[in-house]
């Protein structure tokens, strides 16, 4: 036991002091908090687009499309959308400015829209004009038949539909879920396979460096590997805190409320991470330990990082469906139960029975990936030279 | 400590171990005394790293086993012990007293001994100024000297060195030789492998050979010269040396190069008429009668 906290301790000290570590914690806490504010810097401000007017009827509807984007803000607030606009004399003079990129889209005798090329057809201010166009039609004829034209927008922006799925309200809350969810699970593959194939070069460095074998005169090889497993696994914890912190600070500072993000549901990506990481680290350690040089590592390890893949696939199928056979099974395999369970933690669609259950078999899947792996790993480590083969270090598992 | 000298210490019992067809010790048995330093000799692939690394059970012997004052070696009682591996390797981004203080506390020392005697061992390599420096950033040399400090932080009662001579530049070989002479004279129990049969005539009072698996020459390395059925004659002379070597009984060999001539010849033969003869030309400058050399020894034990 003191030789494994040794080598844990090890790993942390060094691991703290390497300007790797210092780096992948400040690009990840940059990373979450960017992508939780950016939305809300650049959602927050206003729209801004440029039309050219040809002709007469256009600069009607570039008005009632500035009406129709700003119908639903409230006093006070900046406006949604804006757009300034451009006179030309006619539609040539038009499209030069169009394509000299003056203006995004050209506006001709209230009848046309001309865009730079098609792909811009899905752009938000085509799909506002053509809206407006519509809501244009509409005033005209309640006009021509002497009704008040000005509710043809309040009408069109108020009381959308209710949207609902087979299981109930697509509420907000639930929207929240799906995307808590999501980012839940994308934090939890990083993290996993980042700390896992930091368990993987750190064997191979120690093989390929050759400092394995005094290390080995002085301690088993399971006390090594769980060692490192230990130490990365805790600065890898470390890391995984301090980035939900980070993201639950940037939610607060944004101001949105999400009743979905429970304490409970932090805990249980905590718990998540740790199992997910045992799993793949000591399969990562096994797989480093055949491995002589470094750059053969990766080969190796091929497998492991595939599987991880297959575990992330079944995790989106999972968002889609987080009651369907392939999100149970997902949830009760020790490789994708990580990725998988978290999911439907955050929609609520899992049993406890079958969270229970889920938990249970990954700790008995690390069990016994630990005598595996352990095996293979005191049966490469010595094996200097070439790749060695699975076979030939579970024969000569030695030590 | 007090140390029964004459006590064997480290036994190294029959050990067989096969790697797949390869049988890399085939009966290895041998023992190392405490104060006496051992020259663990044998041809490329005789199995000289299998051995070592069996007593650190790095490798399982298929049968046999080392032994420690009597008892089986555990990895609890290998912290008694240095290796440094024929490989060597120290982790490349540590910084030298950590990496000292960290192979010292995983062979059982305190923070403080182990901090303790990280200085003074760097002190002694003359790498002092260098302690928080990266292993990395050493030349070969020093990679070496500190390779050596790793084995013995510790202060350990048996030392097993592969090679440790290998590489190293004259100045590095007698601070190498420095220290396992200190060490043997301390009581300790030393055992190295080398190439340099030299080398080791001058470190070690005891030998062991190992020839395809198996200890074929083991002991005093005076005795063995002495019990040698061989003796070396060794002359320089500008006349006939065929001729004059014709009246000798028991020649085994005879080289000759520019005037120096080595003969091997039978321990009992009598030398006394070839001297007078070799006088009377008139053309002796030097000769010696010697025992064997510990590269005679070596040969003749691996035919």
């Amino acid at each position: 036991m003191r030789n494994l906290g040794l080598v844990a301790l090890r790993e942390m000290r060094e691991g703290l002091r390497s300007k790797t570590f210092l780096i992948t914690t400040l690009v990840t806490m940059g990373l979450v908090a960017a992508i939780i504010l950016l939305p809300q810097m650049l959602g927050g401000g206003t729209q801004n687009h440029t039309v050219g007017l040809v002709g007469d009827g256009s600069a009607e509807i570039v008005d009632t499309a500035v009406r129709l984007g700003n119908a639903a803000d409230e006093d006070g607030e900046e406006p949604s959308v804006a757009i300034e606009t451009r006179e030309y004399a006619s539609r040539d003079e038009g499209v030069t400015a169009l394509q000299e990129g003056e203006v995004e889209a050209l506006v001709v005798d209230g009848e046309e829209v001309v865009l730079r090329n098609i792909g811009i057809m899905g752009s938000g201010v085509t799909g506002l004009l053509q809206q407006a166009a519509a809501a244009r039609s509409l005033e005209e004829v309640l006009e021509e038949h002497g009704q008040v034209a000005a509710v043809v927008i309040e009408t069109l922006t108020s009381d959308p539909l209710r949207v609902t799925t087979p299981d109930g309200d697509a509420d907000e809350e639930g929207g929240q879920r799906w995307i808590v969810a999501q980012a839940g699970m994308f934090l939890l593959y990083m993290a996993i396979l980042i700390y896992g194939s930091w368990i993987l070069t750190g064997v191979t460095e120690e093989k390929s460096s050759r400092v394995v074998e005094v290390l080995l005169s002085a301690v088993h090889p399971w006390q090594l590997l769980g060692g490192k497993v230990l130490g990365i696994g805790g600065l890898g914890l470390a890391q995984f805190i301090i980035t939900i912190i980070v993201a639950l600070a940037a939610v607060n500072y944004t101001g949105i409320e999400i009743p979905a993000l429970e304490p409970v549901l932090l805990g249980n990506l905590v718990l998540w991470f740790i199992l997910g990481f045992l799993v793949f680290a000591v399969l990562f350690g096994a797989a480093g330990s055949l491995a002589s040089r470094t750059e053969d590592a990766q080969g190796v390890a091929m497998p492991m990082s595939m599987i991880a893949v297959a575990g992330l696939f079944i995790s989106f199928a999972a968002l889609e469906n987080p009651e369907g056979t392939v999100a149970v099974v997902g949830s009760l395999v020790p490789f994708t139960a990580p990725f998988v369970v978290p999911v439907r933690v955050a929609l609520d669609a899992i049993p406890w029975w079958q969270y229970a259950l889920s938990v249970g078999l990954a700790i008995l899947g690390i069990v016994i990936f630990v005598r595996i792996a352990g095996r293979i790993y005191s049966g490469a480590l010595l094996r200097f030279g070439t790749r060695t083969k699975f076979r030939d270090a579970w024969r000569s598992a030695d030590l | 400590m007090i140390v029964n000298l004459t006590r064997p210490m480290l036994v190294f019992d029959d050990l067989h171990k096969s790697f797949g067809d390869i049988r890399a010790l085939d009966g290895c048995s041998f023992q190392v005394r405490p104060g006496k330093m051992l020259g663990f000799l044998g041809p490329n692939g005789a199995g000289k790293t299998t051995a070592m690394r069996a007593v650190f059970g790095l490798i399982r012997p298929d049968s046999g086993q080392v032994l420690w004052e009597g008892r089986p070696v555990e990895k609890d009682t290998a912290t008694r012990f240095g290796y440094m591996p024929e490989q060597r390797g120290l982790y490349p981004k540590m910084r030298l007293h950590d990496l000292l203080v960290y192979m010292g506390r995983l062979h059982g020392m305190s923070k403080g001994d182990a901090a303790a005697s990280a200085d003074s061992w760097l002190e002694r390599l003359g790498l002092a100024e260098r302690a928080t420096d990266r292993v990395e950033a050493l030349s070969h040399g020093n990679q070496q000297r500190v390779q050596l400090a790793a084995a013995l932080v510790h202060d350990p009662d048996v030392m097993i060195l592969d090679e440790p001579f290998s590489g190293l530049d004259p100045i590095a070989v007698d601070t190498m030789s420095g220290i396992l002479r200190e060490a043997a004279a301390q009581g300790k129990a030393v055992v190295f492998s080398s190439h340099q049969l030299d080398l080791v005539e001058d470190l070690c009072e005891e030998v062991a050979i190992i020839n395809q698996g198996r200890v074929v020459v083991e002991g005093d390395v005076k005795q063995l010269k002495e019990a040698s059925p061989y003796r070396r004659l060794e002359i320089d002379f500008d006349g006939d040396i065929g001729d004059l070597a014709g009246a000798l009984d028991g020649v085994h060999d005879l080289v000759s190069f520019n005037g120096h001539h080595q003969l091997t010849i039978d321990a009992n033969t009598d030398i006394r008429q070839f001297l007078a003869r070799a006088q009377e030309t008139g053309h002796l400058r030097t000769f010696s009668y010697t025992a064997p050399s510990l590269s005679d020894l070596f040969r003749e034990a691996v035919r």
